[in-house]
């Protein structure tokens, strides 16, 4: 690309206006100082910034200097911690009142593991507690110890789930019990929300489950039946659970296995009864979200838990993330901004269309941007329709916006270090945290999840947040995905997680990523596609 | 969760198409009530929406029950009162298309809709206009949720004229009788040609069958947490800040906030155990959930809550303070901490902009008020869900959101309604809209003596110009909407 076909907005931006704009503030700021009013008026030098409480001017030292008096007037005993400097760390919201027990309810190859799987990754991306109890995988490893023990392999051939065969019935029912003690133990220590992943298919089954919860002070049960009759969502889940390397099936062949299954499912369905308990809390969901019947839904997270599951769909679709080109600020190493992009990074804008088309071909495809202008000039070659999101804005700096990390290092060592020690809560005052972003992004992926193809011109912030309810990463390695600029990562969610591609384009921008002083590399997303406790079983 | 606002081409928000709601159901099954609810929502998130009721077009055009003919509500009527009744339909259909045409996406349709063949009929019409025809159907078998439905919303209200003068329980049990009568040829929604959304008892059973689109399922989500047990919701703004003028300085309370906090808690709790009271409760046992935003000021004004002076004999009360980081007050970007003298100086084109529309402008990497309230709104399902008593200590940008939303002023207004630090807000929601009134509690530094509030500009700004007021503009429900603005 030649540099004719570069426009003339690659120059700094600053025009005469805002040139005299940021000359009148100076002035002004300092007209200011006489005011009675306002407390801070001691700074006298002209270096101060047209940002008034920006942490490179003195002002907000002096502030924080001369607010001591502030609560001398309190009553309170212990009054709340002032906040100085450029931020500080947030503690967790409190969410220790929400226990719940989320019993699944369906037959085998109804789509219970995946809804309790996503549910799982989302649930945990706000922070709460939850853990999946599989009856499923707990009967495998007690057999294993036991074959270990007396060298006898138990067989786990559909005659085993006849509802006829007393013995193995009374081992079946042992088993979800000792599973929902588990859970319930869990609970008490701590946990949110226990998924407790069984077919729970007869009322008296649930009712125990109801009367054993209804002992434990603040626990609640809420039942998620998912419902299924669409023979080619069946006939796919079958088709997943025998190829995907299922212990219960390891020794047979695909067809064997095939119709061992589909016999365990009829022994199911002779005994199955779907939830009509009027009493009972309950979600029904049918063919993943084309019908949905709620019942006895209240309380903040079940409600939540409700509208996410509505969402849900199955089409094949990818998501792209792309942070934006390269931009003036990422050249200057200076954080937050409104910049436009550099030369580098308009190449990238032009380049990516080519790109995209290449991958999707004439599939649809919307494009979201966030409102600061890198994104938009990112996106503007783009053919497809475009929307701008306020909640895809970067992380808000408050203070710090604006200036380079060795800057803000310079006037606020300790805060810096800070920091370094727990990015994810750490809040820039008068701007956000990690968590907070991850606040205000819920929207955005409740809706993701009932789009198609989409693609993100984003931030490196909002990026890793996004990246990490995808790929289940913990809040503490949030902060430090590597979200490289110039590059396009493609998600395609699979049935028990998301399958990636990465490609970079060849044109050189500046690293952003800060890595953790003395920590271990980022993180990098574990390849997990296939059930989860199949790899743990083995 | 609202998507930002996109106009599409065709004018409508959203990529989501017209959208007819029929309510389906007998009479006093809450159908107007959550009619007005989803309305109000809706018109909050800026999609034209509006309820076309048919009994209210039935009064306009024929006027109440007494000039009815005697068989308009009975099952056997004479073939003058079916040519009626078919006039009053025609009439009130050319009504939903008359809104349409003149670019409204939403309608909800208030009527009975009580037959499979009555339905089928509005829904095929307009079906084939490409317009999306949702059911939705309230059910009640709690007898007590019906009776105290009918005392309270069909005997006095507007809607019961023809009850004026009446012995209440002789009313009731007149009007029972008249919808015993349409009980008999209810058919409830069980066919599937329509997508539907069925309620039960106010939301103890929702089922939703076919449900897609943006739109649409906000619409569920948003009936899943609306409830009707009574509540009030007090809104306060925090105390004063020792930097009012910076939103990035995120600074603490002034000792005259500190105090301010005091005499909040003080009032609150006196006027809470006041209208608990009268309601029979003992307010040591309702619990009072209090929000703030994580902005220094709005978090420590609810410090006194939380804690017990020593010259202070009342039990500690039943507490619970919550911090929303997404009730933090509007951003103001570029503008933080110049006063209104500097932006017109500096950035004379955005101000002309900004001045012009309120609302909607954006300045430089700041929020308007449209992106404040897409911001705001899951605060909001969280305070329709909330079935506590509430005190919102915010900032009178977002005071101004919400009650916008609860009262049903149209967005334009948002940036005008006054929120005056030392008020007292207190709102009551009732079935055909809500009760308002503000007490006035505290006078200090902080509570400007004119309203204004030169130090804030940008949180403050169409407050100031009084030129933008609409005080005529009286909004539906409210009966004191004056004491808002008061």
């Amino acid at each position: 690309m030649s540099a004719a076909d570069t426009p003339q907005n690659n120059s700094p931006p600053l025009t005469s206006r805002e040139l005299a704009a940021v000359d009148g503030v100076l002035k002004d700021v300092k007209a200011i100082k006489s005011s009675p009013d306002i407390t801070v008026t001691a700074a006298s030098d002209s270096e101060t910034p047209p940002a008034a409480f920006g942490a490179g001017g003195p002002m907000l030292k002096q502030f924080d200097q001369s607010n001591a008096s502030s609560r001398v007037i309190s009553q309170a005993s212990t009054p709340p911690r002032s906040v100085v400097g450029i931020g500080g760390k947030v503690a967790k919201p409190d969410y220790s009142e929400a226990k719940i027990v989320l019993a699944m309810v369906g037959l085998p190859a109804r789509g219970k593991s995946y809804l309790s799987n996503k549910l799982m990754r989302y649930l945990k991306w706000l922070e709460y507690d939850v853990k999946v109890f599989n009856v499923g995988q707990l009967r495998r490893s007690r057999a294993r110890q036991k074959a270990k023990q007396s060298g006898k392999r138990e067989d786990h051939r559909a005659p085993y789930f006849s509802h006829d065969n007393v013995e193995a019935t009374r081992l079946r029912d042992q088993l979800a019990n000792d599973s929902l003690e588990m859970l319930i133990q869990w609970l008490r220590e701590g946990g949110n929300v226990g998924i407790h992943d069984a077919t729970n298919s007869t009322r008296a089954r649930r009712q125990k489950i109801v009367e054993r919860v209804s002992k434990e002070k603040g626990m609640s049960v809420i039942f998620l039946e998912s419902v299924c009759d669409d023979p080619v969502i069946l006939a796919a889940n079958i088709a997943l659970k025998v190829s995907s390397g299922d212990p219960d099936y390891k020794d047979m062949s695909r067809e064997e296995a095939k119709a061992d299954f589909e016999r365990r499912i009829r022994e199911y369905e002779a005994v199955y009864e779907t939830i009509t308990e009027p009493h009972l809390s309950y979600l029904r969901i049918k063919n993943v979200g084309s019908q949905v019947t709620l019942c006895h839904i209240h309380g903040y997270l079940q409600s939540r838990i409700a509208f996410y599951l509505m969402n849900l769909h199955l089409k094949p679709r990818s998501i792209f993330f792309s942070r934006h080109g390269e931009s003036q600020f990422n050249v200057e190493g200076k954080i937050g901004g409104d910049s436009p992009l550099s030369e580098r990074g308009m190449r990238y804008a032009r380049a990516l269309p080519a790109l995209i088309t290449d991958n999707i071909g004439d599939a649809p495809l919307t494009v979201w941007t966030s409102t600061l202008q890198r994104t938009i000039q990112t996106a503007q070659y783009l053919p497809y329709p475009k929307l701008t999101w306020k909640s895809l804005d970067e992380l808000d700096a408050g203070v710090c916006d604006g200036m380079t990390y060795e800057e803000i290092e310079q006037a606020y060592p300790e805060d810096f270090a800070n920091r370094d020690e727990d990015k994810f809560n750490y809040r820039y005052r008068g701007g956000e945290s990690y968590r907070d972003v991850v606040v205000r992004l819920e929207p955005v992926i409740m809706e993701l999840e009932r789009q198609e193809n989409i693609l993100i011109i984003g931030h490196q912030a909002i990026l890793r947040c996004l990246y990490a309810y995808f790929h289940d990463l913990p809040q503490a390695d949030l902060p430090y995905i590597k979200i490289p600029l110039h590059t396009v990562i493609k998600l395609t969610p699979k049935a028990y997680g998301c399958d990636e591609e990465r490609y970079t384009l060849p044109i050189g921008a500046v690293d952003t990523h800060r890595p953790k002083p003395k920590a271990p590399p980022p993180p990098v997303a574990p390849a997990k596609t296939g059930r989860e406790y199949y790899t743990k079983d083995a | 969760m609202v998507a930002p606002l996109y106009t599409t081409a065709s004018g409508l928000l959203f990529h989501a198409g017209k959208i007819l709601v029929c309510t389906v159901g007998l009479p006093a099954r809450g159908k107007t009530h959550i009619s007005r609810a989803l309305e109000r929502y809706l018109r909050w998130t800026g999609v034209k929406t509006t309820v076309i009721s048919l009994g209210d077009y039935r009064r306009k055009v024929l006027g109440g029950a007494h000039q009815l003919p005697p068989d308009y509500f009975t099952l056997e009527k004479s073939p003058e009162t079916i040519q009626l009744r078919e006039r009053v339909l025609q009439g009130c259909e050319q009504q939903i298309w008359d809104f349409f045409n003149a670019g409204g996406q939403v309608v909800i349709y208030d009527a009975n809709n009580g037959t499979r063949e009555r339905r089928n009929a509005v829904a095929e019409k307009f079906d084939k206009e490409g317009i999306h025809v949702i059911m939705l159907e309230s059910l009640c078998d709690n007898e007590e949720l019906i009776l105290s439905n009918i005392r309270s919303v069909k005997i006095s209200s507007p809607d019961a004229s023809s009850y004026r003068g009446w012995d209440p329980e002789k009313a009731v049990a007149d009007y029972y009788n008249r919808i015993k009568d349409h009980e008999r040829h209810y058919q409830p929604v069980e066919e599937t040609t329509w997508p539907f959304i069925r309620i039960m008892n106010v939301g103890e059973k929702i089922m939703v069958n076919h449900i897609h689109g943006y739109l649409q399922s906000r619409i569920v989500f948003f009936l899943m947490n609306i409830h009707n047990r009574p509540r009030t919701i007090y809104f306060a703004r925090s105390g004063q800040s020792l930097i009012e003028h910076s939103y990035k300085a995120d600074s603490d309370l002034s000792p005259a906030g500190w105090e301010y906090a005091e005499r909040l808690k003080e009032f609150v709790l006196e006027r809470r155990a006041k209208s608990l009271e009268q309601r029979g409760i003992n307010p040591a046992e309702r619990r009072l959930v209090i929000w703030t935003s994580a902005r220094r000021r709005s978090h420590h004004t609810a410090w006194p809550f939380l804690t017990h002076g020593a010259n202070d004999p009342s039990p500690p009360s039943k507490v619970k303070v919550i911090e929303r980081p997404q009730m933090s007050e509007i951003n103001p970007g570029v503008w933080d901490g110049l006063s209104p003298e500097q932006v017109r100086k500096y950035y004379p084109d955005e101000w002309e902009r900004f001045v012009n529309d309120p609302y909607a402008y954006r300045a430089p990497r700041a929020e308007s008020y449209h992106d404040l309230c897409v911001r705001l709104e899951p605060t909001l399902i969280e305070l329709e869900r909330e079935k506590e008593d509430l005190l919102i200590i915010g900032h009178a940008s977002v005071i101004r959101c919400i009650l916008a939303y609860l009262i049903g002023l149209p967005a334009s207004e948002i940036p005008a309604i006054e929120v005056a630090r030392g008020d007292l807000i207190e709102v009551v929601p009732t079935s055909y809209g809500v009760y308002s009134q503000a007490h006035h509690f505290w006078d200090g530094p902080g509570r400007a003596a004119n309203g204004k509030d030169e130090h804030n500009f940008y949180e403050n700004y169409a407050e100031d110009t009084r030129g933008k007021r609409r005080p005529e503009a009286k909004p539906e429900g409210t009966p004191e909407p004056a004491q808002i603005a008061a």
